[in-house]
């Protein structure tokens, strides 16, 4: 199947790749693959494919085979192929990651299964194993003799024949990748690495990853936490971008491949497979760029993106444009302490079943419907009512043009579900209880998207909300009132969002070193020289993808001129244990470190709600290396409004209910494609899309920007 | 059932009000600096309306599940919300007058709104000292209130947004880390504020008259699903009967706990501690708020997890407690110990119930954590100086036993189980905040009970002494009695505890002591395996042939 959806215009972001060239993004998922194309004249051009999940070399031939005979592209001229995968996720959900051994510090084989001790379900009786075991049994973990102390001096020495015992052991085990934990290797990793070169030297085949690599940090159970899940994933990874690597090369494709990491930049997928544990994230990642483009393109940079899926609710923010990120993440529940956008996901969309609990109270979630049978609507023996049921009952969705008509939907199953599951027993008509259904389901993701705002010391007031995913339209202005947001943005195609923001994201890399000291009595010129030991990792890593250029003397022109380099410091009050990021301006030395303590009292303070001047200490330093993508905006200019533009909108309208009538109400029915830029109404509207419905309540204003987004106003009370 | 209130509106609010703790909870242990607060999560927000019931609770340590609910009554003894002003702040920590233990400090913050009371916010947060004979606050050897700490009864720390001086002043002087103390209160205050303000702009938007009504709606249908729930267990009378080693000052005298848990069949559910050892000399006295929140863990334990837990759930809970008896001391009897009392009521609460629902209810697990706390002094040339903001150290470090197996589960080795929740050091934060290594942290064989589910398995770790002298106190459990196995399992295995001097001799440490070891002493310790579930010959060849892989289970056992 192929749906190809072409765009006019022109990019007005600037050329993305060198001249004459094409730039692609592709985003895989588990049943169709989103293809996006920026012609080497700026157009846009979109695609959803079906996927090939065992064969991802499959996957990309069929895109080449797509953007050549659908769009014309000769794989010689493309320049960027960037993608966002799911695979390291998938591998750790479906547990199919490699077979791994995990070594650690003479007495802490058992680090990984002991966690931290405590329990995530507090009224469980009946407990489940709360750290991630999976990834290596007791079976294959081992420990030998080497440690440091905590100010980085060797307290044992590596115990070489143990070490290749235990190795040898774990081979004959089958292991394909092995983990090294020592303790405080963040302060001296010449353990670490003396272990990987004999490890290397007898079994070149293993992969081996490194926690004074992966996440140079103390603590060791979080430590050791990511740098299994690095090795579990680690061969997965390889071999699965190798076969992609192979695709490209067959096609005929001149460009690198290049992937999203869950920090929302890109690096070739060669840095990427060194460090795997980077890419968790790495489709959310592109939506949250995705998100933060939609609002670049009409001119806001304050925005919380909300993504409305059948299961879930994830919410990301942007300030200044720029996703936001956290130092820390999780996977089911285990922490992944990697930098990645701070996506905080709900377990709350459309087939969330609404229930009665035990006293009659109107409960939603966290149970759904899943794809099987799916909700009420879909007439699949589903009985429980879902959001989408209540969605279709209020007449909000167009049961014959749900998904561009693909899924048909039945009314009378949804009413149905709702009458005997809700409406019947709380006494209340059929629209009266789906409009409680939403009530219910919002409050819960307005609360979610209050929480993630305040952990990021943000009120969300300020800020604009992004409708992504099939669902975020129907709740957008719903959760906008709730949190007295004024402005609601939906981007033109929400539902390949993602894969346009893989053009849009930097080149992007990290290094980041332990680096505990007070800030009183610091160093500067110390500080200063292990930031620039850092810049010239993230500078090999550029070097190491071809951007060699963006430094040196002639920097200032080409790519130079859209780098971008950042130092931050990990900072906490002295006896705190959890930190800030705060941008540490290395310019002038003499002051660097008082500025860095002023900043660092302001961010507490806008976090926390207090601080006070009491001392403070660097935890660990960081430094980001950034070129910025040419395609800053990937949405092409519509055409103008037509010269009579209320005669261009089409007269279809519909009954529906809204919060607070009594009465359905007409709504102006609006084919989104049909919609030019400059055009406006007002609400009760629903506006259509093959991937999406935007409900535009009474007292909202839509107006279609000129990239086709449209933008929704809440009318001034 | 009631139909007075909007039952979506009820939902909506009831998210409003877990926001505005979660908020609360979030911003206290962020902004903290007692490890205990930060690490272990000993710490707990709650909202309360006017009445003094709790409408909304921060999903915190199971410990403090209502244990906010006596010092607000306490507060409101003395300072009755007629008499409470916008800006005021209380405070108290005193067990007597229904506090915890010392050093959980509790700030009340009454919501003022058209010169009434209409709600509060109160938080509570282990503080890492209140003085007393030793540090932390928490001696094992304490015979007498006294010994344990500085006791504030209720006061008002803050009039009118004023804050009180003379009485920070007092506090600061009697506390070994002032800085510390006054810096967790500050964080303290700062989440009271945040809630107080979401409270506020909820009350602008809803109305004060409707949604008192929404509180008072809210606990009652919690109410009216808790009594279902208890409803519908078995009626009748289940007794349970477990031992704590000692008191910590009587060391050959073992510490009985009986619970009789009776179900009337109509959702009334009443624990009576009858039988219960006598008060005793040493510290592992409970006062009636902390056995309290171990029959609230108990009721949430045995009923529907999805009812929204406030105030309501408890109402059905009748708690008896014979006078002068370990669970109802008279002053000035010493209570600082009473963690390993209150997770043994909850472990017993279960237990007395797994006798008629063994398909429901696991083994009992450890139902105890080694509290183990290190004080001493850096020396003054070898400080790591990347963490102490003074020379003084006080670390306290939490490892679990295993919990127990239940029908279809082994048992999880070293798990914090029942009323505790907190995170153990890792070798790392240890090692930077005091000077002591970590040279073990394993998983303890054949330590979990046999069965054909295995009980969890406990763990052991070693800790040398780089500078000393460094003062331990040891609060262990299960030395002398097993966790029991259910339904033909085996007990879990007992905990020991030992040091290993660096001339070579080796000390037994007697479950509780404090102790001081010198710079190249060793202490080891190995905390008890959990229950197992059902006869060892029902276990699977598969799970069998597992246990040797992973070495839980050695060939020399039976």
């Amino acid at each position: 199947m192929s749906r190809p959806a072409p765009v006019p215009g022109h990019a007005p972001g600037g050329t993305p790749a060198a001249k004459g060239q094409a730039v692609v993004g592709i985003d895989i998922g588990g049943t169709f693959t989103d293809l996006v194309c920026v012609l080497a004249d700026g157009t846009l051009r979109l695609a959803k494919l079906r996927s090939t999940p065992s064969n991802p070399a499959r996957a990309v031939l069929d895109a080449v085979n797509h953007l050549r005979e659908a769009w014309g592209v000769d794989p010689a001229s493309i320049g960027r192929f960037v993608h966002g995968t799911t695979v390291a996720t998938n591998a750790v959900i479906e547990r199919k990651g490699a077979r791994i051994g995990f070594i650690a510090s003479e007495g802490f084989r058992d680090l990984l299964e002991i966690g931290r001790g405590n329990r995530r379900e507090i009224y469980d009786t009946v407990l489940k194993p709360q750290a991630p075991v999976f990834l290596a049994p007791r079976h294959l973990r081992r420990d030998v003799p080497a440690r440091l102390d905590a100010r980085g001096s060797v307290v044992q020495p590596l115990d070489e024949a143990a070490l290749l015992a235990a190795v040898d052991e774990l081979v004959a085990l089958d292991v394909r990748a092995i983990a090294i934990v020592f303790l405080f290797s963040f302060l001296d990793p010449a353990q670490e690495r003396r272990a990987r070169e004999l490890i290397l030297q007898k079994h070149p085949q293993l992969a081996v990853s490194l926690s004074s690599e992966v996440d140079p940090a103390f603590r060791e159970y979080e430590r050791a936490c990511v740098t299994a899940f690095d090795a579990y994933v680690k061969p997965v990874l390889d071999q699965y971008l190798s076969r992609m690597e192979k695709g490209l090369a067959e096609a005929g494709v001149p460009a690198r491949l290049q992937i999203m990491q869950s920090r929302g930049g890109v690096s070739s997928a060669g840095v990427a497979r060194a460090q795997p544990v980077r890419l968790f994230l790495s489709g959310p990642a592109a939506g949250a760029i995705g998100g933060a483009m939609t609002g670049r393109a009409v001119g806001r940079h304050d925005l919380i993106s909300v993504d409305i899926g059948g299961t879930s609710c994830d919410i990301a923010l942007a300030a200044d444009g720029v996703p936001l990120l956290r130092s820390e993440g999780s996977i089911e529940g285990h922490p992944v302490r990697v930098a990645m956008v701070d996506v905080n996901a709900i377990g709350a969309g459309g087939g969330s079943l609404a229930w009665l609990d035990g006293a009659g109270t109107l409960r939603v979630g966290p149970h759904s419907a899943g794809a099987d049978p799916g909700p009420a609507c879909y007439a699949r023996g589903g009985t429980e009512p879902t959001v989408t049921d209540a969605s279709l009952a209020l007449g909000w969705l167009d049961p014959a043009n749900f998904a561009g008509g693909t899924v048909a939907l039945d009314v009378d199953c949804a009413r149905a579900a709702i009458r005997e599951r809700i409406a019947l027993p709380l006494g209340l008509d059929i629209e009266r209880a789906a409009l409680g259904i939403h009530r219910v389901v919002n409050a819960q993701m307005a609360e979610g998207i209050r929480l993630a705002s305040i952990h990021r010391g943000i009120d969300p007031r300020g800020f604009s909300l992004v409708a992504l995913g099939g669902g975020g339209g129907l709740h957008a202005c719903a959760l906008a009132e709730e949190l007295d947001i004024a402005e609601v943005l939906v981007p033109r195609h929400p539902g390949v969002l993602s894969a346009i923001g893989l053009l849009a994201a930097p080149v992007e890399h990290e290094a980041l070193v332990a680096c505990a000291r007070p800030i009183d009595g610091a160093d500067a010129a110390d500080i200063l020289s292990r930031l620039a030991t850092l810049d010239e990792a993230c500078a090999a890593a550029m070097r190491e993808e071809g951007h060699a250029a963006a430094y040196g003397q002639h920097a200032a022109a080409g790519e130079g001129a859209r780098m971008a380099i950042r130092h931050l410091a990990d900072v906490c009050f002295i006896g705190q244990s959890s930190h800030v990021s705060v941008p540490l301006a290395s310019g002038d030395p003499s002051t660097m470190l008082a500025q860095l303590y002023e900043d660092f009292l302001a961010a507490h303070e806008r976090i926390y709600g207090h601080s006070s001047r009491e001392p403070a200490r660097i935890v660990n330093l960081r430094s980001v290396h950034g070129i910025a993508s040419g395609y800053a905006h990937a949405a092409a200019t519509l055409p103008g409004p037509a010269s009579d533009a209320g005669a261009a909108l089409p007269a279809r309208r519909r009954a529906i209910w809204l919060p607070g009538a009594a009465e359905p109400v007409e709504a102006r029915i609006i084919d989104r494609e049909g919609l030019a830029a400059g055009e406006c109404f007002d609400g009760p509207a629903l506006v259509e899309q093959v991937d999406t419905t935007t409900l535009v309540p009474s007292g909202w204003t839509g107006e279609v920007a000129p990239g086709g987004e449209l933008v929704l106003t809440r009318r001034p009370r | 059932m009631s139909r007075v209130t909007d039952p979506v509106l009820l939902e909506v609010i009831r998210y409003r009000l877990e926001s505005i703790v979660e908020e609360m909870q979030w911003s206290l242990i962020r902004g903290s600096f007692s490890p205990v607060v930060k690490e272990a999560l000993d710490a707990s927000c709650s909202l309360f309306d006017a009445d003094g019931t709790v409408i909304a609770q921060s999903r915190s340590n199971p410990s403090h599940l209502g244990s906010l609910v006596f010092s607000v009554r306490s507060i409101l003894a003395q300072y009755p919300v007629s008499s409470m002003e916008a800006g005021d702040v209380f405070i108290m920590n005193d067990p007597y007058l229904g506090g915890t233990h010392l050093p959980d400090i509790a700030l009340v913050m009454p919501l003022v709104v058209d010169g009434r009371v209409v709600a509060m916010s109160a938080s509570m947060a282990h503080q890492v000292d209140v003085g007393g004979i030793m540090a932390g606050s928490v001696p094992t050897h304490a015979t007498e209130i006294f010994h344990e700490g500085l006791r504030l009864p209720a006061l008002r720390l803050a009039h009118r947004g004023v804050i009180d001086d003379g009485l920070l002043r007092l506090i600061r002087q009697n506390v070994r880390m002032p800085d510390t103390l006054q810096g967790d209160l500050n964080a303290q205050l700062a989440a009271g504020k945040i809630a107080l303000r979401r409270l506020a702009e909820t009350g602008a938007r809803y109305g004060w008259p409707q949604l008192g009504a929404l509180f008072t709606e809210l606990l009652d249908r919690s109410e009216a699903m808790t009594r279902k729930a208890l409803a519908a267990l078995p009626a009748g009378t289940y007794h349970y009967v477990d031992y704590l080693d000692n008191d910590g000052i009587d060391l050959d005298r073992r510490i009985r706990i009986e619970v009789a848990v009776t179900l009337d069949g109509q959702g009334n559910v009443a624990f009576d501690f009858q039988g219960t050892s006598a008060q005793v000399r040493g510290p592992l006295n409970i006062v009636p708020s902390g056995v309290h929140s171990a029959a609230f863990y108990g009721v949430r334990a045995i009923t529907d997890p999805a009812i929204p837990t406030n105030g309501g759930c408890f109402r059905p809970v009748t708690v008896k407690l014979p006078p002068r008896s370990l669970v109802n001391p008279d002053a000035p009897a010493p209570v600082n110990g009473r963690t390993p009392v209150m997770k043994r009521i909850a472990s017993c609460i279960v237990g007395a119930l797994a006798q008629v629902l063994p398909e429901r209810f696991p083994a009992a697990s450890a139902a105890s954590v080694l509290v183990l706390a290190f004080g001493g002094e850096w020396p003054k040339d070898a400080q790591a100086g990347t963490h102490a903001p003074s020379r003084r150290f006080v670390v306290t470090d939490l490892i679990n036993g295993g919990s127990g197996a239940a029908l279809g589960h082994d048992g999880i080795d070293g798990i914090a189980t029942d009323m505790t929740n907190g995170m153990s050091l890792t070798a790392e934060v240890l090692e930077l905040e005091a000077p002591i290594r970590l040279l073990r942290c394993a998983i303890r064989a054949d330590s979990g009970g046999t069965g054909a589910f295995r009980g969890g398995c406990g763990l052991e770790r070693e800790y040398l002494v780089l500078h000393g002298p460094v003062s331990i106190s040891h609060r262990g459990e299960r030395h002398y009695a097993r966790a029991p196995g259910l339904a033909g399992g085996g007990d879990g295995a007992l905990a020991t505890s030992e040091i290993l001097r660096v001339d070579g001799r080796i000390e037994t440490v007697p479950s509780k002591g404090m102790l001081v070891l010198q710079a190249g002493d060793r202490l080891r310790v190995f905390t008890p395996g959990g229950g197992g579930y059902g006869p060892v010959a029902e276990r699977t060849p598969e799970a069998i042939a597992e246990d040797l892989r992973s070495g839980k289970v050695t060939a020399g056992m039976d």
